[in-house]
Parts: structure tokens; sequence; C-alpha cells
């Protein structure tokens, strides 16, 4: 299977030689007379300030992670809907709105669970 | 050129394998369980190919979905601790975190 | 891509009551906890008691049902994820029993009730869903649920380990349980995955059939067995992959150590006893033909030695009594893999019967470690000079369960060994159980060394020795296990003989 990539590791190949050639070229041939304005990150913009490592408030972190849970219990509800019109007509409609319903009921509850205690509160 | 099972599992292998020096090289409580995301997926593509060229079923898909969303639990509870212990220690790195004895 | 519906019904509901009702008591427990607004815990504890206690009879009533029918053979249910039958029956009411004890002794508990805590009723709810999970993890037959089962019991023991969230000690063990426990899962998610892959099916019967057609590569094989048995060792804490385990027992609070020790263990092992005898063992005595290219016996066997061995002789230096409880339990699981070595059913019935000792020994001896910590808040051996007379009673049962732990004669460990030991004996495993026997009289001096500090050491000059009053609960509790302790000593038979059944009413 490994010689059907032979193409590929010669666009690689031929693409690193390029690249190598340009760059030795440019500064080889180029004239380098760096500057303070020059070498500043935006050299036409607003001064950048501070680091670029800054820390996040906490609470992003909290409202972040319900999202993700939350968001990705959706995944249960695509392959339940595309089963549901076959159940339905097999005559297992209620069931599968039962089954869908207590998953749900208990997303509720754990949803209710963090309002209470307060993990939604921006303060 | 044709893309079959076997292109799938050296991909996934390859992600394990990273995913594996990612937790025995990470100090960072946060890094390893980035490394430990890398494995999960990388079984996650192997149960979704194997249930494309293997079983012809979509029992595989089924657990892919399954486990996206217990690795997204799994991080969450992880997090919260890796939280609490940073409020406890001021640290996030395993290897500084102890205070039990050997 | 077609589509298999195996559409389950609500009349499966019947199958998994137990499991049922004790979901919904965690839910109710979690809101009766909102509405009293953590104030008065006595409500979440009085629902978890009484959900188990409810989840607890029906499972008997099951178990009655199956065992009357004759045919406890297994119902399939969930379309065929899970199965109920003798072994999860067993298993069901093991669980049930472990937890309702550490409900029941949590509530005296400093460590979990004390003023400071502010989420006293989560760990009553969680407790009941951890029974739940680990309900699952005995009945699962297919690898979608051995995962999922695997990952919630998982799951809610790293929040557990965690519980005094202001400790360092408590959130250091969390810690290193999920950072642990996440890696361990994921490598035996992609042995699944390859399994999936080389036998094309998820449920445990049609992974038997792929392998009896003979068209798996063995050495493929070998490699997936030793992937997945790392995931499964770290549930039951085998060496290598013990690590997580002494850290986390000692850093948790001791009523939450005390379920680790026995219930997920004891779910791991359930697992383990499904998965690679209806898998590999093709389900008979016969069996290990299939696992004839990987030499399973030898693999297991070496394993346990090296378990049992490191466990004891580590906890041999300890000084701290809950943290040799740690490395004693570690120690258990090497006596426990013994009956794994030949995937025979006298081996599995005796590993059951073991869990059921074991069960009430360690659950005892955590809890009087509670009971101590309640007044002394020290867990250390130097502490507990001259405890043993403070508080009689509870000492005289405490040396109970640490001589059921070492094996003497009259107690139910030595019982609970002595299967054990026979069933490798009767395979010819000579070495391997001279080696456990060993084991045990190295293990007799360090449990000896606790019961020495308690009774036989002379306290210093001016040490307090007002006898300590112990909350009538935990009287009442230690009761519980003690007498069992004994009288499984003396009456095993028709225990033995319900762990042969379960064995025996093992559905494929």
């Amino acid at each position: 299977m490994f010689e059907q990539f032979i193409p590929v590791l010669l666009v690689l190949l031929v693409a690193a030689a390029f690249a190598g050639l340009f760059l030795g070229l440019s500064s080889w041939l180029g004239p380098s007379r760096p500057s303070a304005l020059k070498n500043s990150i935006y050299e036409c913009g607003v001064p950048a300030r501070g680091s670029t490592q800054i820390r996040f408030f906490v609470r992003f972190f909290l409202v972040a992670l319900f999202f993700l849970l939350f968001d990705l219990e959706a995944v249960f509800l695509y392959p339940w809907v595309i089963l549901y019109k076959g159940m339905l007509a097999a005559g297992h409609g209620m069931f599968a709105l039962g089954e869908m319903g207590a998953f749900v009921a208990v997303l509720l509850v754990g949803f209710i669970y963090i309002w209470k205690k307060g993990g939604l509160e921006w303060q | 050129m044709n893309v079959g099972l076997p292109h799938f599992l050296t991909v996934s292998a390859i992600l394990f394998s990273l995913g594996l020096f990612g937790v025995m090289s990470r100090r960072n409580a946060v890094g390893i369980l980035m490394g430990v995301e890398l494995m999960l997926n990388a079984a996650n593509i192997n149960f979704v190919a194997f249930s494309r060229y293997v079983e012809h079923s979509i029992n595989g898909q089924m657990m892919a979905a399954f486990v996206i969303v217990l690795a997204a639990a799994e991080a969450a509870v992880a997090l919260a601790i890796v939280l609490a212990m940073y409020r406890n220690f001021g640290t996030v790195h395993a290897d500084s975190v102890q205070s039990l004895k050997r | 891509m077609e589509l298999n519906l195996n559409i389950p019904s609500w009349s499966d509901l019947r199958f998994w009551l137990p499991e049922a009702i004790l979901c919904i008591t965690f839910l109710v427990a979690l809101l009766g906890d909102l509405v009293v607004r953590g104030r008065r815990t006595w409500v979440p504890f009085a629902v978890s008691v009484a959900g188990l206690i409810t989840a607890g009879a029906y499972a008997v009533a099951a178990m009655n049902h199956g065992l009357d029918a004759g045919q406890f053979q297994g119902h399939t249910i969930m379309g065929s994820l899970m199965i109920v039958d003798g072994m999860a029956g067993f298993f069901r009411l093991l669980f049930i029993f472990a937890s309702l004890v550490t409900v029941l002794f949590a509530w005296t508990s400093e460590e979990i009730m004390g003023k400071r805590r502010e989420n006293k009723g989560e760990f009553y709810a969680l407790t009941v869903l951890l029974t739940a999970a680990m309900m699952v993890m005995a009945e699962a037959r297919d690898l979608l649920m051995l995962f999922l089962s695997m990952e919630a019991v998982g799951l809610i023991s790293y929040v557990m380990a965690g519980y005094m969230r202001t400790s360092l000690r408590s959130s250091e063990a969390s810690l290193k349980y999920v950072l642990f426990g996440a890696v361990s899962s994921a490598i035996m998610l992609y042995g699944m995955s390859l399994l999936y892959g080389m036998t094309g099916a998820m449920e445990f019967d049609g992974i038997r059939n792929a392998l009896i057609s003979g068209t798996v590569d063995p050495f493929a094989l070998l490699v997936v067995v030793v992937l997945i048995l790392a995931g499964m060792s770290y549930k039951i804490a085998a060496v290598p992959f013990h690590y997580w385990c002494p850290d986390v027992y000692e850093g948790a609070p001791t009523p939450v150590s005390a379920i680790f020790s026995v219930g997920p263990k004891a779910a791991g092992f359930a697992l383990m006893i499904r998965f690679f005898y209806t898998t590999f063992a093709a389900g008979t005595d016969a069996g290990t033909q299939l696992v004839q290219d990987i030499n399973w016996p030898l693999l297991v066997a070496v394993m346990s030695v090296a378990t049992m061995t490191y466990g004891n002789l580590v906890a041999l230096r300890q000084t701290n009594v809950k943290r040799m409880l740690a490395y004693s339990s570690i120690a258990h699981v090497g006596y426990l893999l013994m009956g794994f070595v030949l995937l025979s059913s006298a081996g599995l019935a005796s590993i059951l019967f073991y869990l059921l000792v074991y069960t009430l020994m360690n659950l005892g001896a955590f809890f009087y470690v509670v009971a101590i910590n309640n007044h002394l808040k020290s867990e250390e051996l130097s502490d507990y000079v001259g405890i043993g007379f403070r508080a009689p009673w509870a000492g005289a049962m405490m040396v109970i369960f640490l001589a059921s732990l070492t094996g003497v004669p009259p107690f139910a460990g030595f019982v609970g060994k002595f299967y054990l030991f026979t069933a490798v004996l009767d395979k010819q495993w000579f070495w391997l159980a001279i080696v456990a026997a060993l084991n045990s009289v190295v293990s007799l001096y360090y449990y000896f060394k606790v019961v020495r500090a308690m009774f036989l050491s002379t306290p210093a000059e001016g040490t307090d020795m007002s006898p300590l009053k112990l909350h009538w609960l935990q009287y009442v509790v230690l009761a519980m296990l003690a007498i069992p302790t004994l009288a499984l000593g003396l009456f095993f038979e028709e225990f033995k003989g319900l762990a042969d059944m379960a064995i025996g009413m093992m559905g494929g």
C-alpha cells in the first residue's frame, strides 16, 4: 500500500526544496536593516500590549464546561430522530417518546441542580 | 488511490502513539488529559472504520458517539478536579503534587 | 448499512427494576438535597437508605424467583446489551449490601458529616448511583455497555474521592485517580476497538463465535488481551496497575475508601469473569482452548503472585493503618486472581465466595478506622496504642476482621482462602499455592501489629485512657459485618453453594 504514497512524498520533497531555495536566496541577496519599528508585531497598526498568555476568568471555564456537556448530550438526539419514524410505523411510538422523555428528564434534573447550586450565576 | 481500512488503522495507530507519548512525557495535568483525548479518538477512528469495512453496520458508529460524549464528561470531571487542585496547591503539575507519602 | 433493530420494550423493565429504582433514588436524593438547601442532611440519607433497601428487596425477590424457576440462565435486556442471570443476581446483592452499610456508617463519620462540609447530600446520592453503575458492570454483555459502565463507575469514583474539596489529600487523591483512570480506560478502549475489528462483533457471544471459528491471528489477539487486561487490572488494582490505589485510599475520606476497596473491585472481577469466561473460555470448563496460544494461566498466575507479594511486602512497613489496609487490599486482589488462573468454574465460584467474605471483613476493618478517626483525628498506628481497651467491643470486632483478613481458621477469610487454594491445587499449580501460603504468613505480621498496638502495647504515661463513646449505629453496622464474618467461617456451605450456583447460572 505504501507505493501509492510515492507521489505524495515527491510533492513534499519538491515543495521543501523550493521553499528552502527561495528562503536561502532571499536571505543571501536581500538587504537586512532591522529597526525597532520594523520588528514590532504590526508594523502599521495598533501597538501590541501585554502578554499573549492571558488568564481567563474562572467563570468562563465553568460555563464552557456546562455548555460542552449539554451540547454533547444532543448527539444522542440524532440517532433517535432518525429511528423515530421507523419506530412509529412499527407501533413503538410511545415507547420511543417515553425513552427520550426519560433521557431529557434526567438532563433536566442535572440542569436544575447546576442552576440551584449557583453554577450559572455570573458573580 | 483507494483509501481503505489500512489507512484508517495507520492514522489511528499514529494518533494513539502520539497520545500515549503525550501522557507519558507531560508534567502538566491538562496536558496529560489532552493525550488521553487523542487516545480515545484513535479508538474512535478504529470503531468507525471497522464498522464501515468489517461489520457493515452502525454498531461501531454508535460506540464512537458514546465515546465522544463520555470523553467530554470525563474531561469535565477531570478539569474540575484539576481546578480544585490548583486552588489547593497552586500548581497543575501532576508530579509536584505529593502530600501523600510514598 | 442495515439497521438491526432489536427493539426493547417497557416490559423489560421488570428485569432491571433494582437498577431503575437506584437511578430514581439518586435523582430524588439530589433534588431532595436541593429542596432542603443542604441543611437537613437526613433527607438525602433517608432517601438513599430507603432506595437501597427497596432495590435490595427486589433483587432478592428476583434471585428467589430465578432460583425457584431453576432457570436463572439470564434474560437479555436493553436489546442485547445486558443480561440478568444468576451471577448478576449475586453481585447485585453484594453491591447493595456494601453500599447500604457504607451509607449507614458514613452517617456517623466526621469526615463525611463534619461541620465544615457543605455538600453532604452528594455523598449519599453518589453512593447510590455508584451502586447502580456497578450492578450494570456485572450485567454487561456487550463492549459498549462494558465501556459505559466502567466509565460510569470511574467518573462517580473520581468525584467521590475528591469529596473533601478543600482538603489537600482528598483533591490529590482524586487527581491521581482521574489521571490513571483516564489513561487506562483509553488503553482498554483501543484494545476493544481492535477486538471489534478482528471479530466484527460487539456482543460477547458474537466475539466468542468469531474466536471459535479460528480466523483470528493469535498474536493480534495477545495484544488485544494485554490492552484490555490493562484497563481491567486498573479497576481491580492489580500489579502493575496499582499505583493509584494506596494514594487514593489514603487521601479519600475513609468511608469512601471503604466502598472503593470493595465495590469497584468486585465489579471489576464480575466484568472480568463474564468477559473472559464467556468469550475466551467459551463458557465451558473445557474452555481454555481458545487461549492456548496465549498461555493465559501463566500470564494471570504471574500477575497474581506479583500483586500479592507486592501488596504484602509494602504493607509490612506502613505506619498508617489506612494506607496499610490499602496495600492489604492489593494483596487480596492477588489472592483473588488465583481463582482466575484456570478460568474453571470451580475457580470462579471461589472468587465469588471470597469476594463476599472480603466485602464483610474489609468493610469492617475500614469502618473501625472511621470510628477511631472520629475521635483521634488520626490513622497512625502509633496513636492506636491502647485503643482496644477504650472501646472494647469495637476493638474485639476489629480483631475478628483482622484475623479473618489474615485467614486464621475459625473465621470466614480462612474458608475463602481454602477454596481459592483448592481451585489451583486441583490443577497441580503447587508453586502458586505455596507462594500464596507464604504470603498469608507475611500478612499475619502486619495485621498482628495493629492488634498488638490496640491491646498489648502499654501506652505512654499520661495517655488519655478514657473510654471512647461510639455512636450506636456504628456498633450495629460493625456487628452486621462481624457476625457474618464469624458465621461464614462455620456455616459456609450454604453461601458457597450460592456462589457455585451463580457461576453455574451464568448466561452467555
